[in-house]
């Protein structure tokens, strides 16, 4: 049995998309590649089966993975009506006037490629799942662009007759297509080293854009309860600005306990130099990351404050991972908020998608008076630390440190080198993982991913997304350090891939067996600032 | 979006079990919602942070910071694993009758 499933997953052809079949790939761990030491003999556990109810509910006829919840369709009308708005959505992303953010680089993706494969090579989805076919990058392109050649392109559908272009664009295919999109994390490795510049992750994006924006298809979390969320309250957690003033003061006594000084956490300060912006799942989950940029930038005697402004103090933008509509509408209420404020700079705290979405992609949006200087905080903190605004003894980090870099603030942004300097000058046991910089290893919980916690998607996450990440990990260490006596830190300065770490790292019980403790990078500036009372990184409550 | 029904409670669920009217939560609800933790009878202790969640929750719309929560409960983090083996979001909260936890969280 399991042979013939090894088989029949590396034996998938793109035509089998449109196949009426109940599900498409049956996932095994055992095809997974084995983890390294410690976790060598490690009994992994299945990714768990969705219960009957859910399968009769929702489509998972990819490869019973949950994500994201399309209803099964009851009629034949609804089916036909599903496959029409998909084809009015790809005619609308492949015209300038409705796509001219993106429509270039598609079209180059579109039209460029070699099928020479480089790409699989790159992509640790496909790698760590043992070769799975359907997640091969190309296979997820091949499919939508032989679906545009076919049934967009002018006498496409008697062409594709002849090259063998023959995909049959039915209910079946369009929902498969979804789910396939959303297994890909954007992280864009494969574009990265593409000697054609075809960038398979842009084209899993512009799916998703099709099925958001056409079909109103998106996982909740992304959508309504995140973007809708985000500019009905304030924020895609919740926080409302009185919740959020409740946490600043909470925040404010915390300070104090931890490290003896008295700080007031500035926001809403007119004409302050920056306006730094969290992501607002710090606040909830990693306030310590709140609190150290707190210290940080008061003891350096920088000018800066928060935004307490709807949407002012949540810097997420999850438009970027499905929606341009929703991208700058978020994008537009940020520098609405830097505006008023009137600040010279905005400072995005450590949140790598953030990054993008503000100062990459925001930039044709932050347009005329708008257009304010944005600033990584990786630059930021390179500045305080490197021309010694803030006194630090290095001894205090004294322990065995690796770094993640997020996929969108280095590869997407190139932003490598501050961060860099900064440890190498505060740790004195940094290491390198194994590739790092633009080359690294998604997370796993990239383009939102993290933020998925509904049926058995968090189960794929951990073990076949992530599992590149969690073997890097691994390997940044050597035998006698991954022994659980000696507490070992995993820098990570963005708040989605924190979340998909911490998730991970619980799924394979790291914190145990191997004292693995994870964090931003700020932590650990203040952990060795001489102004600052010893402690503040706490070892003991993994969370 | 799903029923759940537990002796005589029958309330209206997400698809992770979370209260979608979280204004219709009672005792008798916290129970049941308990039963789907795995936690086979409420304590002081687990009344103690339900009691603490709910007041939060009225007054902010939200949860309370997970430290937050640890240090007014006076539970450590690994307390309240112990009490609601899913942890404080998944966990306690769900029996509290919050909503779902969003965002990056």
């Amino acid at each position: 049995m399991e042979q013939r499933l090894k088989m029949k997953n590396n034996s998938i052809k793109l035509k089998d998309i449109s196949k009426r079949s109940k599900q498409l790939v049956q996932l095994d761990v055992k095809d997974f590649p084995k983890l390294p030491y410690p976790y060598d003999d490690w009994e992994e556990p299945q990714i768990k089966e969705l219960p009957e109810k859910k399968r009769n509910e929702f489509d998972c006829s990819l490869d019973g993975i949950l994500n994201p919840p399309i209803p099964i369709p009851e009629t034949e009308e609804e089916k036909e009506k599903l496959v029409a708005q998909f084809i009015s959505g790809l005619q609308k992303i492949l015209s300038k006037e409705n796509n001219w953010p993106f429509l270039k680089p598609l079209m180059l993706s579109l039209d460029n490629c070699v099928k020479c494969n480089t790409c699989s090579e790159a992509c640790p989805a496909f790698q760590e799942s043992g070769c799975n076919e359907i997640y091969r990058p190309l296979f997820r392109s091949d499919i939508f662009r032989r679906i545009i050649n076919k049934y967009i392109k002018p006498g496409g559908k008697l062409t594709a007759k002849f090259t063998g272009a023959d995909i049959d664009l039915t209910w079946e295919t369009v929902s498969r297509l979804a789910q396939l999109a959303y297994r890909c994390t954007l992280c864009r490795r494969c574009a990265q080293t593409c000697p054609m510049g075809v960038d398979n992750g842009l084209i899993s994006r512009e799916i998703r854009k099709v099925f958001s924006q056409e079909m109103g298809i998106s996982p909740p979390e992304l959508h309504r309860d995140g973007t809708i969320k985000q500019l009905q309250t304030g924020s895609s957690t919740g926080i409302s600005p009185l919740a959020l003033l409740d946490m600043l003061e909470f925040m404010e006594e915390d300070i104090t306990d931890r490290t003896g000084i008295n700080i007031k956490i500035p926001f809403d300060k007119a004409g302050a130099d920056i306006l730094l912006i969290h992501n607002a799942g710090e606040f909830l989950s990693w306030p310590e990351n709140i609190e150290a940029f707190a210290i940080l930038f008061e003891i350096a005697g920088v000018s800066w404050t928060l935004s307490s402004e709807l949407v002012g103090y949540d810097s997420v933008n999850y438009g970027l991972f499905y929606d341009d509509v929703q991208l700058a509408k978020v994008t537009l209420k940020h520098a609405e908020c830097a505006k008023k404020l009137g600040v010279k700079k905005v400072v995005i705290g450590e949140c790598g998608h953030a990054h993008k979405a503000a100062m990459a992609i925001g930039d044709r949006v932050w347009l005329a008076e708008s257009n304010i200087h944005r600033e990584s905080c990786m630059a930021t903190m390179e500045d305080l630390i490197i021309n010694e605004k803030v006194m630090v003894d290095p001894s205090r980090n004294d322990f065995p440190v690796t770094m993640h870099d997020p996929c969108n603030m280095t590869r997407s942004m190139g932003i490598i080198e501050p961060q860099r300097r900064i440890i190498r000058k505060i740790c004195p046991q940094f290491r390198e993982m194994t590739p790092h910089g633009v080359n690294n290893y998604c997370c796993g919980g990239g383009s939102g991913f993290a933020i998925m916690q509904s049926h058995n998607f968090p189960d794929w996450r951990s073990s076949l997304a992530g599992r590149r990440k969690f073997r890097q990990v691994l390997e940044a260490f050597n035998k006698e350090e991954l022994d659980p006596s000696v507490n070992k830190y995993l820098c990570a300065p963005c708040s989605n891939c924190k979340g998909q770490i911490r998730d991970m790292l619980n799924y394979y019980g790291a914190w145990e067996r191997c004292h693995i403790l994870y964090g931003g990078l700020v932590e650990l500036i203040v952990n060795c600032m001489t102004d600052v009372r010893e402690g503040f990184i706490e070892w003991d409550d993994f969370h | 979006m799903a029923i759940f029904e537990w002796e005589e409670v029958a309330i209206e669920v997400d698809e992770d079990g979370f209260m979608q009217e979280p204004d219709e939560w009672s005792e008798r609800v916290a129970l049941a919602l308990a039963s789907t933790e795995g936690v086979e009878e409420l304590t002081d202790e687990h009344w103690h942070l339900v009691h603490y969640l709910r007041e939060y929750y009225q007054k902010f719309g939200i949860a309370p910071m997970i430290r937050k929560l640890c240090k007014e409960s006076g539970f450590p983090l690994k307390k309240v694993y112990e009490l609601f083996p899913s942890g404080p979001a998944k966990g306690a909260c769900k029996v509290a009758g919050l909503a779902k936890p969003t965002g990056c969280v």
